[in-house]
């Protein structure tokens, strides 16, 4: 079998979830398996998608962004106060917001390789200031509404294919280029599987794990400006549900939370099954307070299958068992 | 009456037989050594011994009696313990609370005491001389052989008629290994069966009653020590007559200097060590543990902070990171003490491991090109012979002995030809060291400059061109080629005059 599936069986497993889950929701609302259905599905999953590639990264990594709810808010809210009020071309701000969302990331990553700082304290610590920041200066007061380029690129279609997901194509295509062919990859995963052996072996550690958070803030605040295209308006709170996605799309797509394994054809297996769960649920007819519980039991069910628990067992059955301390 | 009587023991890992038909007998009052090379089934059968793993065949009688632990409490408690190579220490639990771990003194609401806790364990220390070790100390903060020591005061800690060590002395430094194996003697005089297992012959000779040995995960023999010789061991333990364990030497160091070194510093552990090692030459760095190895190996290849001036073929070179030193044919390379900690990335391939410091030999704008890669592996693997069955496999599957192979191999594709080797040869089969001593011959002869430092001093006696003795973070001796002797390299470590 090819390398690449035996080592990330849980990508397997998360397709096959896909499957189930589609599968599932077609019986439960027929007219889920529409063009029209599918391709909203697919939106939603994009936004999803966007903002856990830069979580993958940062979790094969060994590391964890947490800032990423408020630095998708920021440039979101930045992002509609410069076109509106500035008047500046969307063209000058989106690299803007790009480059701000880098620089979060760039911050995030210092702080965590260079002074030792515990990422999680690290990304939520940045994820408080800014959320500070942002209420400070827009008063609380909503945002003025999402100029019309960043409408198209959220909502428009090419042909029947929404612009968005032709984006999330290519940036998964850009990102298990990255993983998987380039020695930036090998070194992250180096760096996730075991730090010393890494740094013993030349890798450049801190610089790899910097770039991993740079890269997270930068598909965070790209996300962020999607969805205002999206809603039409940006608003405070935006990219709170965002956190627990990017981590569970990332987890149940085979990330190990200890770093050293997953990869974002997973993460994307992840996005869709979050996506197509929150469109199945409302069909059940629950309170909402109720499928939020449904929501966190399926996911958390879902990560510990994808991880130890199936594996384990798959190997049991059909593999050769590990040798444990054989020699 | 024998205390141990094991037969037509088996233990199957899936397809893999780890363990046919071993018998072995042994009784109270003896050492008793296994010996045999990585993969011959001493470790599955002192794991089964242990309670670690459940046998799938065979018989074990312990006193008479049938004998099947369901874990190793339960062999503790018929009277069976073990002191792994693998340590089993909690790094953030002090030496006294991991020596008494789960067994703690308490009083009578549940607290742990303390006092009774430092008491039990300075008796413990006392009654076995153990060398000095600070019983409130974190184990995290101590050195391997440190945390080997603690190991064992761990075994002894609880009453048992069956003490295992394995490897214990692989980390050890000769002070220490001397009061282990005169410990062992002692134990075993008390009445108790010592199992012991060591790759250095030297040590088994010296206490072992009789040894037992295995090959292909079987056993082969056993014998009593004073009755067979090193050469008939050998023969069982690798299955064929193996012409010798050190290479030739020829003298082919040549006039230019590789690595120059003066005035190097680092924190209280290198106090001003210079030295110069020549194109060609293996020198030898010798001397017991802590007295500044470590630190002299890392600062050269930039994983630790120092001062001084360091010359790599004639320029200045300061590395701040492994990184820098890993800079191709002027860099330098180093061969981790700690495989596991430092060295391998177990669960990667071979291939993602071997190539993991060459990334710029193969890729072209950060693109790998595969066809490369391949052929930087399958080049390794041929000349360092790594058993694989395919470079796919994951590197933490390997012997011992593969593992150290893939560890060379990742530094010799780097083509640093200065290479610093930090005991090479710890737990790795007599087959391996041998082909590890000939490879850093040749190499030597094609130029390389090799530093190595062995815990076991016959490997530096007999591979080194010349042999520099660290004592208290300085040059205590610099031997030349006829002044090598395990005496000479003994006497400049311990003596306070400089000779």
């Amino acid at each position: 079998m090819n390398g690449f599936l035996v080592r990330n069986r849980a990508v397997l497993l998360a397709y096959g979830a896909v499957v189930l889950l589609l599968l599932v929701t077609a019986a439960f609302s027929p007219g889920f398996l529409s063009a029209a259905n599918i391709r909203a599905t697919l939106v939603l999953a994009a936004f999803v998608g966007i903002v856990a590639l830069g979580q993958t990264f940062v979790i094969i990594g060994a590391g964890i962004d947490l800032s990423i709810p408020w630095v998708l808010n920021t440039a979101a809210i930045l992002m509609t106060m410069l076109c509106a009020s500035e008047n500046l071309p969307l063209l000058w701000v989106m690299p803007l917001m790009l480059a701000l969302g880098g620089g979060i990331g760039l911050f995030n990553g210092v702080g965590v390789a260079y002074f030792g700082v515990p990422a999680i304290i690290m990304t939520l610590a940045t994820n408080v200031m800014l959320q500070g920041l942002i209420l400070v200066f827009t008063g609380g007061s909503p945002t003025p509404l999402a100029p019309d380029a960043i409408r198209f690129l959220a909502v428009g279609q090419l042909g029947q294919v929404p612009v968005i997901v032709v984006i999330w194509a290519v940036l998964g295509v850009a990102a298990t280029v990255l993983l998987s062919k380039m020695s930036f990859g090998r070194h992250l995963y180096a760096l996730g599987g075991n730090e010393t052996v890494a740094e013993f072996s030349g890798v450049p550690t801190r610089r790899t794990k910097i770039l991993t958070y740079v890269g997270s803030g930068m598909t965070a605040a790209f996300a962020g400006m999607l969805m205002t295209g999206y809603s039409g308006q940006a608003y405070l709170g935006m990219g709170d549900p965002y956190l627990f996605t990017s981590v569970a799309a990332a987890a149940i797509g085979g990330a190990s939370i200890l770093g050293g394994t997953g990869h974002y054809v997973g993460t994307v297996a992840g996005a869709l099954v979050l996506t197509i769960l929150t469109g199945l649920l409302p069909a059940l007819n629950l309170s909402s307070g109720a499928l939020q519980v449904v929501y966190g039991a399926v996911i958390l069910i879902t990560v510990a299958l994808s991880s130890d628990g199936v594996s384990a067992t798959w190997a049991a059955l059909f593999g050769r068992r590990k040798t444990q301390g054989a020699k | 009456m024998d205390l141990i009587e094991v037969s037509g023991l088996t233990k199957r890992y899936g397809g893999i037989v780890a363990l046919e038909q071993a018998s072995f007998s042994a009784r109270a009052g003896e050492v008793h050594a296994l010996i045999g090379e990585n993969g011959a089934g001493k470790s599955t059968f002192i794991q089964i011994l242990a309670g670690a793993v459940a046998h799938d065949g065979g018989d074990v009688l312990f006193d008479g009696a049938h004998y099947n632990p369901a874990n190793p409490d339960d062999a503790e408690t018929t009277g069976v313990t073990a002191v792994f190579q693998e340590l089993s220490l909690i790094p953030d639990l002090t030496v006294e609370e991991n020596i008494w771990f789960r067994r703690e003194p308490r009083r009578w609401w549940g607290a742990a005491d303390r006092r009774e806790l430092r008491r039990k364990t300075l008796d413990l220390f006392e009654k076995y001389e153990f060398p000095p070790i600070q019983a409130d100390r974190d184990v995290r903060r101590l050195t391997l052989a440190e945390q080997q020591i603690v190991e064992i005061a761990k075994g002894l800690a609880k009453s048992t008629r069956v003490l295992i060590l394995d490897e214990a002395t692989s980390a050890l430094p000769a002070k220490e290994t001397e009061w282990l194996l005169k410990l062992t003697r002692k134990l075993a005089e008390e009445g108790l069966l010592v199992i012991f297992i060591s790759h250095r012959m030297g040590e088994v000779r010296s206490i072992a009653d009789r040894m037992t040995i295995f090959r292909n995960g079987s056993t082969v023999a056993t014998h009593v020590t004073d009755e067979v010789s090193d050469d008939e061991i050998v023969a069982q333990m690798i299955g064929r007559q193996m012409d010798r364990l050190y290479p030739e030497r020829h003298d082919t160091t040549t006039g230019r200097i590789a690595l120059k070194v003066s005035n190097l510093e680092c924190g209280s552990r290198l106090r001003g060590v210079g030295f110069e090692l020549r194109e060609g030459e293996v020198l030898g760095v010798g001397g017991l543990q802590g007295h500044g190895h470590r630190e002299l190996f890392q600062s050269l290849f930039g994983a630790s902070r120092s001062t001084g001036e360091v010359e790599l073929w004639g320029r200045a070179a300061r590395f701040n990171s492994p990184n820098q030193a890993l800079s191709g044919r002027d860099g330098i390379a180093l061969v981790p003490e700690d495989r596991g900690g430092q060295g391998l990335l177990n669960s990667m391939s071979v291939r993602e491991n071997l190539t993991l410091s060459v990334q710029r030999r193969m890729t072209w704008c950060g693109l790998v090109d595969s066809k490369r890669e391949a052929a930087l592996v399958r080049e390794m693997v041929d000349l360092l012979s790594i058993k694989v069955e395919t470079p796919e496999q994951e590197a933490g599957t390997l012997s011992g002995g593969n593992q150290q192979k893939v560890v060379f191999g990742k530094m010799l594709l780097t083509e640093a030809r200065v290479l610093l080797l930090y005991d090479p040869t710890r737990g790795v089969d007599v087959g391996t060291k041998s082909e590890i001593f000939q490879l850093m011959r040749d190499l030597a002869a094609q130029g390389y400059a090799i530093l190595f430092h062995s815990s076991d001093m016959p490997e530096l006696v007999h591979v080194c061109d010349r042999v520099m003795v660290l004592r208290a973070g300085h040059v205590a001796a610099l031997l030349d080629r006829s002044a090598i002797s395990e005496e000479a390299i003994l006497r400049a470590a311990v003596l306070e005059k400089d000779t």
